[in-house]
């Protein structure tokens, strides 16, 4: 009950007044101003160096938090594109017209329920398929290559795999069906140990994000002591101090945070520029591409990042608030 | 108002520093509290105004057992006393107007509310041409007259003074010793603690004397 009534009775309102520069706090109604001078002093040396240090850990978190995000974003499209297609393969040995043969195949797909798009590929595209393992040659042609058609599958209604399987097998000599389930599968094992692995180092991160806030804090803390002393010993409530130390804080965190979180937001705008610089020509790029995406942040990415900036400020508010709490409770 | 019933302290492990002090301040008194440095004045006071704890006996202040009391609890009866600091304790952000007016603010009332009387106080202890003044540029006179200033600025019931005339002329301490009976005429208690004899010669009043630990009572 005494943690609800403290809820219902902290005055949230007058937060806003330590996020937001003084001129537009003037513009709020009354209720969201603090009168007065700033019992905590707005500006000192270590106030300073907390907020380089917030900035910073802000800013590494921001780019572990995005990247983790990006590769994650890119696993999942992989699974998904992979998950919508299965393939026809068609043995071209004894076959004598491989063509009609696709033809016929293609159409009988077609009238499955639950195929969108059957398509099937030309000699020359699965030929195509070969080259980075045998080269540009012409001899390629002269080869039993497996024709293949490639089919997308409605994800909202799939069809029965099996029972597209046997009726191939009933229907066509020499047709295979792949749905990719292995492939699936591994790659689903890829994601899963990337996405794993992206969350163990976020999770470092948070950790050491976490140490150095509530060090650095505790730090600044201890050079306000005499404030909390002096607000102690004219009769200030506990709720009226530690309110007093936690609006500073948490503007002293959100600004730090911004700024970190900005200049990630940069940092990912120019990670392109940035491999171009280091060498890295169109082939780098192409693979960043297939790892990463896109290679940019889109607005979900954004958002963890803002969510971080949150998560610093109120470590940073709520870590001023047990720091006073503790200094008052040695005077107890 | 404050009753002591066989109180002890000591610092840790330590020696006791005060035993056995035993004492009533009545509604409206004044006393002195004397005694050799290092005899446990300010102790003493810190006990009274509930920023440390006695190692033994009991405490009343304002007919509430403090050991009984939750910290919320006592820090309602602060609000009841002030306090002037040997080491002034003034917030070196703060301008001395700022200072003076930070236990009104504390206490959630409106700057318009108190601004006049504020003002007033300070030109009441010469320190009308110094309200936009920080306290680093103050002296240590006009640091002591700001913080007496913020001790009465709300009229406490009870006025615990350590030295409070230790580090200003002879002529401001006259008037300063004004100010406190004063207050005391309109009903506040005054505790004073101080080694100025002259200062002491000036007012009839109980003397808690201090020695080595054990508290004597005189003059009353």
């Amino acid at each position: 009950m005494s943690l609800i009534s403290d809820i219902q009775d902290y005055p949230w309102t007058s937060l806003l007044a330590g996020i937001l520069p003084a001129r537009l706090t003037a513009l709020l109604p009354a209720r969201f101003q603090v009168t007065g001078a700033q019992i905590v002093p707005p500006t000192s040396i270590v106030g300073n160096a907390l907020t380089v240090v917030l900035a910073i850990m802000t800013f590494l978190a921001c780019l572990t938090a995005g990247g983790v995000y990006m590769v994650n974003q890119s696993a999942n499209a992989w699974v998904d594109d992979i998950a919508s297609e299965i393939t026809i393969e068609l043995d071209p040995v004894n076959t004598a017209d491989i063509e009609k043969k696709m033809t016929l195949v293609s159409l009988f797909l077609a009238k499955q329920r639950g195929i969108t798009r059957v398509k099937p590929l030309t000699a020359e595209d699965s030929a195509k398929l070969l080259e980075p393992w045998l080269g540009e040659t012409v001899s390629i042609s002269a080869l039993p290559i497996p024709r293949l058609i490639a089919v997308e599958i409605d994800r909202s209604s799939p069809p029965d795999i099996e029972v597209i399987k046997t009726a191939l097998t009933q229907n066509f000599d020499g047709v295979t069906l792949d749905d990719h389930r292995r492939w699936q599968a591994e790659i689903r094992t890829i994601t899963r140990s990337t996405a794993l692995g992206g969350i163990a180092v976020l999770g470092l991160v948070a950790a050491a994000t976490i140490a150095v806030i509530i060090f650095a804090t505790r730090s600044a803390m201890s050079s306000n002591r005499k404030i909390i002393e002096v607000l102690h010993f004219v009769g200030a409530q506990e709720r009226f101090i530690s309110s007093e130390f936690e609006r500073h804080f948490l503007g002293l965190g959100v600004r730090a945070g911004l700024m970190g979180a900005f200049a990630a937001a940069v940092a990912f705008q120019l990670l392109p520029l940035m491999m171009y610089l280091l060498g890295g020509g169109a082939v780098t790029a192409a693979e960043t591409r297939r790892l990463l995406g896109s290679g940019e942040l889109d607005i979900g990415g954004y958002l963890l990042c803002l969510l971080v900036v949150v998560v610093v400020a109120g470590l940073c508010m709520l870590t001023s608030r047990l720091g006073v709490f503790r200094v008052l409770k040695s005077y107890a | 108002m404050i009753r002591f019933d066989n109180v002890g302290l000591r610092y840790g492990s330590g020696p006791e520093i005060l035993r056995d002090v035993t004492f009533h301040v009545l509604p409206g008194s004044f006393h002195f509290l004397t005694g050799p440095s290092g005899a446990g004045k300010s102790s003493l006071l810190r006990l009274l105004f509930m920023s440390l704890r006695p190692s033994r006996g009991l405490i009343f202040v304002f007919g509430e057992n403090v050991a009984d009391l939750p910290r919320p609890g006592r820090a309602a009866l602060r609000r009841r006393i002030g306090i002037v600091f040997q080491d002034f304790r003034l917030l070196d952000h703060l301008t001395t107007w700022e200072n003076v007016a930070l236990p009104l603010r504390v206490m959630g009332k409106k700057e318009s509310d108190y601004a006049e009387d504020v003002t007033d106080l300070l030109r009441w202890v010469g320190l009308g041409e110094r309200i936009h003044a920080y306290p680093e540029i103050l002296s240590g006179g006009e640091k002591q007259r700001a913080a007496i200033a913020r001790a009465v600025i709300t009229r406490p019931e009870l006025l615990l003074a350590d030295e409070p005339t230790g580090n200003v002329d002879p002529a401001i301490g006259n008037r300063l010793l004004r100010l406190f009976v004063e207050l005391n005429r309109l009903g506040t208690s005054v505790i004073l603690a101080t080694h100025d004899y002259s200062l002491m010669e000036q007012l009839e009043a109980p003397r808690l004397m201090l020695d080595e630990g054990q508290l004597k009572v005189s003059g009353t």
